[in-house]
């Protein structure tokens, strides 16, 4: 680890401010699983950090039926794991933040440094896009929204400019009937990073499906949305056949590389494949909703 | 059959609650006043000139006390130089990802690793030999000027083994070569009914010990002694080293082996030589501790391999010839030991045909060295392998054709050495009778996931070497045992069960430490499961010295004849006359006191191992295989086997688990993956995937006792066969499961689904 500047302002206009008199080398600190990680070891060397530790308020959970969720960008993974009504009405977040890396991690670890870190593999982030999350963003310029679909430009970039803060995400009440669900491959059951992931939503209406998501991780360079996949859904009485077919279009919608955590033609494969598997188990669980 | 008090008990280990709260002393814990840290700037190519290191800019930076190249070190023999060890920084030219290059000592870490980014070297890149294949072919460009010497003395601390290696003649990648043949191959296939023939590779792999290499140097100018605290397997190995290396006399070099963090064949000498360089070119003490990376990218993993295996059997189970390649990748320097996988490969069923060829090869990769029982598993994953297909396709059961060719005392080696009394069978049929071998077929496959049941062997020779050992009497007549062998398998425990069996006194009174090189006897380095066998019988002869020392004056005070004496709850009494007795506080007392009357106490045990007592494992894998995601789950695991005799029956189970976990590994997840270039790629635990308490089922451990000729109380090695078949064993159980075979190792999701056709 090299020598930087370290900063900890204790509001959000501070830490803005200083990202905005700084610039862009400055990084955030809030679990550090990742930055502190790249920093010791992956030759990332940030001149500055401004921690986010003092700063009140991000580190809330709330719910209301009209409104929706309310999540803070500090709320670590375990908080999220533990929450019942996400793990009752956002089951695929819950299982994404109940995943990543051990218990120590998601102790520490937050849903804000998963998303704005932007790995294609963040386990919450095709969760956070299958119910439609909006990700809530403050920079000198004021307040706006993106959603979370949209918030990434390419691995380990997103939109926010340098003086940008992620504050938290609202996620819209899913629909009666819905059932959710996050996979991802992985070579060992536990301390590991996803190969491929996918996150599925389906909300029926009556006994056919009234909205779908299909969110794919680690198989392009950001996350994905299968939209092709999901209009296939829509209208449609759920069955194996079409579920089959959904998951060729799925496959289809993924353009992965080969590196060391497999190869195109082996992550490919993967998508279909768990993509049904996916469908099955968010039928079941919407079923059961 | 004989009973023992304390020998045979299982006891959990003396270091444990030490390990436990973190009260331990380990390399990294030494703290020196004015101490230096090392960091290793590292090669960024596989192979490549050096053209020159501009070192200013990291001096410049506040808190850098020194930056050393090549330039800065003492020069050997050039002869020498086509050793590893020799090369403590790289001259002229890298010839891995990874070789250190320059080293800075700096206040502290961060500095130093600050400073690495700060020196400029400009390489002129050199084309890199990587498979090691190619690497043999005749037009093969070099990977590295030819060798001119082996120095086998690190790898001889593991097996004892006598073939000769020869040496190519004429430049070539291959380092060294050995040959074995038996009867008449061609005749033997032609008998055959079923013959096999395929080719096995297995990843280059990390022995992955939890504590990464460290090392503290202390030079004193005006004495000229050197100290040295480090993570060894042989701290006497690690002294001789630096003696011949620096030309400094031993009474100069104080070695001392720290608590060991795990070794596994890797923690021998490696960092010790520099440390001390180091520290004499700075006048302060240097402390070099590794990152994970620096472990992975330049310690010495164990090699890769490819064995083109061809094996035919007959009708009734008879096995009727073997013919092999073996090519072991080592790496930029010889480190791996081509002969004694052949021995191996041919040496546990009695083939009648046999010719197996053996290669070193040398590639721009990080150089290799030992890992437990090292080239076993990579050849055992082919003949346990072909044992399984062969009776598979002529209807045997897999088990009887094994133990109906298995070797067994005076059957003979590929070298042509008979072997001693060995258990391979006694393992065998205690497979035959677990109920995990028997459950086989009776299972269902649910959920779209197909159950398998496989089993493998596995053998390790082990190594020979002289070890001593000094038992005393204490002042208050406690017992104080040294040894020179650092403890990397809770061998000390086993020492104290010895001590207190041969005195006759409660474990309580016994205490085992093991001493540096300046005060404690000779051993040899802890590895080539010989620890117990070798020290051990040297710990119980000085205890059996040691108490005849006793009985000489418990018999003389006690006017009986020393022959009449038997010890018995802490004291020296005469056989049937329990009154007539003298307690060893008392003995002690006479033997230490002011004015006694008598010499202390001190037994000597010193041997020498002339006997191998190969040690036999079996071992059962039941996996679960996701046929459309390629993955393997393990289910349960059984292992068998022969430790002789268990002085300590819950160490050896505990060797048992931890190298069966290891052999998992290397079946399902650990593999060194470098890129077109040569560099790793999966230099973290992240990408190079140990398995987690998660991924390891229960493993059932079971002890057979088959008698060696020389170990104490009959014990053989126990430490290295348990990692050896694993990667076979779960590649038997995946084909029963889905009718498919993987022929390398490790068996990931993305191989079994190629096998299966379905990428």
């Amino acid at each position: 680890m090299h020598r930087f500047e370290y900063h900890a302002p204790t509001s959000l206009d501070e830490a803005v401010a200083l990202l905005k008199e700084h610039g862009d080398g400055t990084k955030l600190l809030a679990g550090g699983t990742d930055l502190l990680v790249h920093m010791k070891e992956g030759g990332l060397h940030p001149p500055r950090v401004v921690s986010l530790h003092a700063v009140a308020g991000l580190d809330g959970i709330s719910f209301d039926k009209s409104e929706g969720l309310s999540i803070g960008s500090a709320v670590s993974m375990g908080d999220i794991e533990a929450n019942d009504t996400i793990r009752q009405r956002y089951t695929a977040l819950a299982e994404g933040a109940g995943i990543v890396g051990s218990v120590q991690t998601r102790s520490m670890a937050t849903i804000g440094g998963n998303i704005a870190n932007a790995a294609p593999s963040a386990d919450t982030a095709p969760p956070l896009a299958v119910f439609d999350a909006i990700a809530q963003i403050i920079g000198s310029g004021g307040a706006r929204e993106v959603p979370v679909i949209d918030l990434f430009e390419g691995p380990g970039s997103t939109v926010l400019a340098g003086d940008e803060v992620l504050t938290g995400f609202t996620l819209p009440t899913p629909p009666a009937n819905t059932g959710s669900v996050y996979q991802r491959h992985t070579p060992r059951k536990i301390m590991d990073i996803a190969a491929v992931s996918v996150g599925v939503r389906l909300s029926l209406d009556g006994g056919n499906i009234g909205e779908a998501r299909i969110c794919l991780g680690a198989v392009a360079a950001t996350i994905i949305r299968a939209t092709e996949a999901e209009d296939a859904l829509a209208g449609q009485t759920p069955s194996t056949e079409l579920f089959a077919k959904v998951a060729e279009l799925a496959r289809a919608a993924s353009s992965p590389i080969s590196d060391v955590r497999g190869s195109a033609e082996f992550r490919h494969h993967l998508v279909g494949v768990m993509t049904k598997r996916c469908l099955d188990v968010a039928l079941e669980r919407a079923q059961e909703n | 059959m004989t009973t023992y008090s304390s020998v045979g008990k299982p006891i959990t280990r003396i270091d444990g609650s030490n390990k436990v709260t973190g009260d331990s002393l380990y390399a990294g814990d030494v703290q020196l006043p004015g101490m230096l840290h090392c960091k290793l700037l590292r090669s960024p190519h596989a192979h490549a000139r050096i053209v020159s290191i501009d070192t200013s800019n990291a001096l410049a930076l506040e808190g850098i006390e020194r930056v050393i190249t090549a330039a800065d070190l003492p020069t050997f023999n050039p002869k020498r130089m086509s050793n590893r060890a020799y090369n403590l920084l790289a001259a002229d030219e890298v010839l891995f990802y990874g070789q250190p290059v320059a080293a800075v000592l700096a206040v502290d870490v961060s500095t130093a690793e600050e400073a690495l980014d700060l020196i400029n070297v400009v390489y002129d890149e050199l084309p890199a030999v990587l498979d090691s294949l190619a690497a043999m072919e005749e037009d093969s460009p070099l990977a590295r000027a030819p060798v001119t010497e082996i120095d086998r003395s690190e790898s001889k601390g593991h097996v004892s083994v006598d073939v000769k290696e020869e040496q190519s003649d004429k430049p070539s990648n291959i380092a060294s070569q050995a040959k074995f043949s038996r009867g008449d191959v061609d005749q033997g296939f032609d008998e055959a009914d079923c013959v096999v023939e395929r080719t096995w590779r297995s990843a280059m792999m990390h022995q992955g010990y939890i504590e990464p290499h460290s090392t503290v140097a202390d030079f004193n100018a005006a004495s000229g002694e050197l100290t040295i605290w480090t993570a060894t397997q042989g701290q006497f190995f690690v002294r001789d080293q630096i003696s011949n290396m620096l030309r400094m006399p031993e009474t100069k070099i104080r070695v001392i082996g720290t608590e060991l963090g795990g070794g596994f064949g890797g923690k021998i000498f490696l960092t010790q030589t520099l440390a001390a360089v180091l520290a004499k070119l700075a006048g302060r003490p240097v402390k070099i501790i590794f990152t994970r990376k620096d472990d992975l990218q330049g310690a010495t993993p164990s090699a890769g391999c490819v064995v083109d295996l061809k094996t035919g059997m007959k009708k009734d189970g008879a096995i009727t010839a073997i013919k092999a390649k073996i090519v072991y990748d080592a790496g930029a320097f010889p480190g791996a030991s081509a002969v004694v996988g052949a021995i191996l490969l041919g040496g546990y069923y009695r083939f009648p045909n046999l010719e197996i060829e053996t290669y070193e090869v040398l590639t721009n990769k990080v150089s290799v060295g030992a890992i437990r029982a090292p080239g076993a598993h990579n050849v055992t994953f082919a003949i346990e392998s072909h044992m399984d297909m062969m009776a598979r396709e002529l209807g045997l059961d897999p088990l009887e054709a094994r133990m109906q060719n298995a070797v067994s005392e005076g059957d003979k080696m590929p070298s042509d050495v008979p072997y001693t009394r060995i258990g391979m069978k006694e393992c065998l049929e205690a497979v035959r009778d677990s109920d995990l071998w028997k459950s086989r077929g009776k299972k269902q496959n649910g959920n779209g996931k197909a159950r398998g049941i496989g089993m493998a062997v596995g053998g390790w020779l082990g190594g020979l070497q002289p070890a001593s050992a000094h038992v005393e009497l204490n002042g208050d007549g406690t017992i104080k045992v040294v040894v020179g062998a650092n403890d990397i398998s809770g061998t000390n425990t086993s020492f104290m069960q010895i001590a207190a069996e041969e005195l006759g006194v409660p474990l309580e009174m016994v205490s085992v430490g093991t001493g540096d090189t300046k005060t404690a006897p000779f051993a040899g380095m802890s590895a080539g499961s010989k620890t117990l066998f070798t020290v051990g019988r040297a710990v119980k002869e000085a205890a059996e010295d040691a108490r005849q020392q006793l009985f000489n004056i418990a018999a003389e005070r006690l006017e009986a004849n020393p022959d009449d004496m038997e010890s018995v709850d802490g004291e020296i009494r005469v056989k049937g006359s329990p009154d007539k007795s003298i307690p060893f506080r008392r003995l002690a007392g006479i033997t230490t006191g002011f004015g006694a009357l008598y010499p202390p106490i001190i037994g000597r045990g010193a041997i020498t191992a002339r006997k191998q007592a190969p040690g036999f494992t079996a071992q059962v894998a039941e996996v679960e295989v996701d046929e459309e995601t390629g993955q393997v789950t393990l289910l349960n695991w059984g292992i068998v086997q022969d430790a002789g005799f268990a002085i300590n029956p819950l160490s050896v189970a505990g060797q048992m688990q931890g190298g069966a976990t290891q052999g998992i590994g290397i079946g399902l997840w650990e593999e060194m993956i470098f890129d077109d270039k040569g560099h790793l790629m999966n230099d973290g635990l992240l990408d190079y995937r140990m398995p987690t308490a998660l991924d390891v089922p229960n493993i059932e451990t079971q002890i057979v006792e088959v008698p060696s000729e020389e170990g104490p109380y009959g014990a053989r090695g126990v430490g290295e066969p348990s990692i050896i078949p694993g990667a076979a064993a779960i590649s038997n159980a995946i084909e029963d499961a889905i009718g498919v075979r993987v022929t390398e190792a490790p068996a990931t999701p993305e191989r079994i689904l190629r096998a299966l056709g379905k990428i």
